[in-house]
């Protein structure tokens, strides 16, 4: 595949997200917010809880993962589910079907220039203030680079899952409802509302061979170098659970388009 | 609309209750059949309704397995706490859920067919869909909330059951004035759309109790974005029926000129569309 093809679309996709400056300004400022909230609510659970540290993770440490969760949630966040079901109902998709490109790789490309720039305004500014705030709690070193590579590897995760459930959709003609479910489920079991250390000892085996959390804890649990992941032997297997399940959903994702995209109908499209 | 029903609304200028109650009925009932042809999409949305409680239930769940109480407050007042932010929330569910649409509406200029219709635009446009699948979560909600109730043992008397559904209304009115005033801002921004999305996810602070918040937040999470009023302080009115706070009988006032500024909010940017002629 020609590289800057790819990137043409990376360029639009950058240049079509700094089209809505003041959306995207109003959107950070409901960030803090919103991280304020979630700032009072556990510094109240830790304070009325008596101990400093709780299963392994301080005040700080929570604050840290629960921060950065909600920042690489909306770097991560596609919707891929809410533009395939419109581009479905205004027959729009016929013309995205007809481009000389896989329509799974096309969708990919096209996003990834507003990952660019959500990366840069909203995940890059929110480590920054929490670096300056925390006072360098985050480790720095080898691990950012591993980190920068667990999120590369979330992002895939994501994006299949996000193609899996779309084209769930093709059959049910119910978009609300599945990606409802998908957002739910994804938000719980990856860590993203509460950290997975607090789970229940049970359940947390379980969720950990989930791909959900290959989504926002390795990432996390990576950069602030929990679970001996600073170590090559705490990190491998993390690595390798992300990489399974990007193989994996990435098969499952393209064989599944592959045999619905055939029973599409648009109507009057 | 054709001319004769045109001017047999002009003909007639008392717009009462009665007048907006008939329309509202006759809408409800064309939303319900037009529901009723995708029946796979009601089942899986009433599912993922169902789920999205489960999963709010168990992350609760979870906090409570490992810190005993928050903020003084034990397991079961926080389960009341909860059951009645479920119950608040539902109106603006079932009601209040074509505000979700607005943006697209607005930004495609479908919108304008809203204003050519002589009835108030803001109605008009809410009483268009109706969720159905909010009622689940209404249920859920009085589950939990009878549940607490009998687990805390406050006595169950008439004026406590009036007072449960005197707040819960007002309640209500909080979360519908956010909701109305979030979708409002895409009349003047492009883009908007993750405010509403914001604002939705800070309902889910509803469930705790305002006394978490200190200084300027405190401020602004009760008077700006009111979120403490959707259950905290109107639940203190039977939690703590001995000791109400000035902000609980206050709340019912309030709720109303909350409602009543989002919604003349929500007509400002009605006007600023007309004038942009898109």
């Amino acid at each position: 595949m020609n590289p800057k093809k790819l990137l043409a679309l990376t360029r639009a996709g950058i240049m079509e997200s700094l089209h809505y400056r003041l959306g995207t300004a109003v959107t950070l400022f409901a960030n803090l917010i919103y991280l304020v909230l979630v700032y009072f609510l556990w510094k109240a659970i830790y304070a009325s809880s008596g101990v400093d540290v709780v299963n392994g993770m301080t005040f700080n440490d929570t604050m840290i993962y629960l921060i950065l969760a909600t920042a690489l949630f909306n770097f991560l966040e596609m919707f891929v589910v809410w533009d395939m079901s419109r581009a479905i109902q205004s027959g729009k998709i016929i013309l995205d079907l007809l481009k000389p490109m896989s329509f799974k790789r096309y969708t990919f490309w096209s996003y990834s220039g507003s990952h660019v720039v959500l990366f840069t305004l909203t995940f890059i500014p929110t480590f920054i203030v929490v670096m300056i705030v925390t006072h360098g709690a985050i480790p720095m070193g080898l691990n950012l680079l591993y980190f920068a590579i667990a999120t590369v590897l979330a992002l895939l995760v994501n994006f299949n899952m996000e193609m899996l459930v779309a084209t769930v959709c093709l059959y049910t003609e119910s978009t609300w409802g599945i990606n409802i479910v998908k957002e739910t489920i994804v938000l719980l079991l990856s860590g993203a509302s509460i950290p997975l250390a607090f789970f229940p000892e049970a359940f947390r085996k379980v969720v950990e061979f989930l791909p959900f959390r290959a989504v926002y804890d390795i990432p996390l649990t990576i950069l602030l170098e929990k679970n001996n992941s600073d170590t090559l032997s705490g990190l491998l297997p993390l690595f390798g659970l992300q990489l399974a399940w990007v193989l994996i959903l990435t098969c499952a994702s393209t064989m599944f388009w592959n045999h619905s995209v055939k029973k599409i109908t648009v109507n009057g499209g | 609309m054709n001319e004769n029903a045109i001017e047999k609304n002009i003909r007639k200028p008392k717009r009462g209750f009665g007048f907006y109650s008939r329309i509202y009925r006759k809408i409800l009932v064309q939303d319900l059949k037009s529901k009723m042809s995708y029946r796979a999409d009601f089942v899986i949305s009433t599912f993922g309704m169902i789920m999205t409680n489960v999963a709010g239930f168990i992350t609760f769940l979870i906090l409570f397995h490992n810190f005993p109480t928050i903020n003084g407050w034990d397991y079961h007042h926080m389960l009341f706490l909860y059951g009645f932010s479920l119950i608040a929330l539902t109106p603006v569910q079932c009601f209040f859920d074509n505000n979700w649409n607005l943006r697209f509406m607005v930004q495609s200029g479908d919108f304008i067919k809203y204003c050519f219709r002589p009835i108030n635009v803001f109605f008009y446009f809410i009483s268009e869909v109706f969720d159905v699948k909010g009622l689940g979560q209404l249920a859920f909600g009085i589950g939990t909330l009878v549940y607490a109730w009998s687990h805390i043992g406050i006595p169950v008397t008439a004026l406590a059951i009036l007072k449960l559904v005197v707040f819960l209304l007002t309640a209500s009115l909080f979360m519908i004035a956010i909701m109305n005033a979030a979708a409002a801002t895409c009349f003047w921004i492009q883009g908007s759309g993750y405010v509403m999305v914001i604002m939705f996810r800070f309902k889910d602070f509803a469930k705790y109790p305002a006394s978490i918040f200190s200084g300027i937040f405190r401020i602004l999470f009760t008077f700006v974005i009111p979120i403490a009023f959707v259950a905290y302080y109107p639940s203190l009115s039977i939690l703590e029926a001995g000791d109400v706070p000035m902000l609980t009988w206050c709340a019912p006032a309030l709720g109303v000129l909350f409602f009543y500024l989002s919604y003349k909010f929500w007509m400002l940017g009605v006007r600023k569309y007309d004038f942009t002629g898109s």
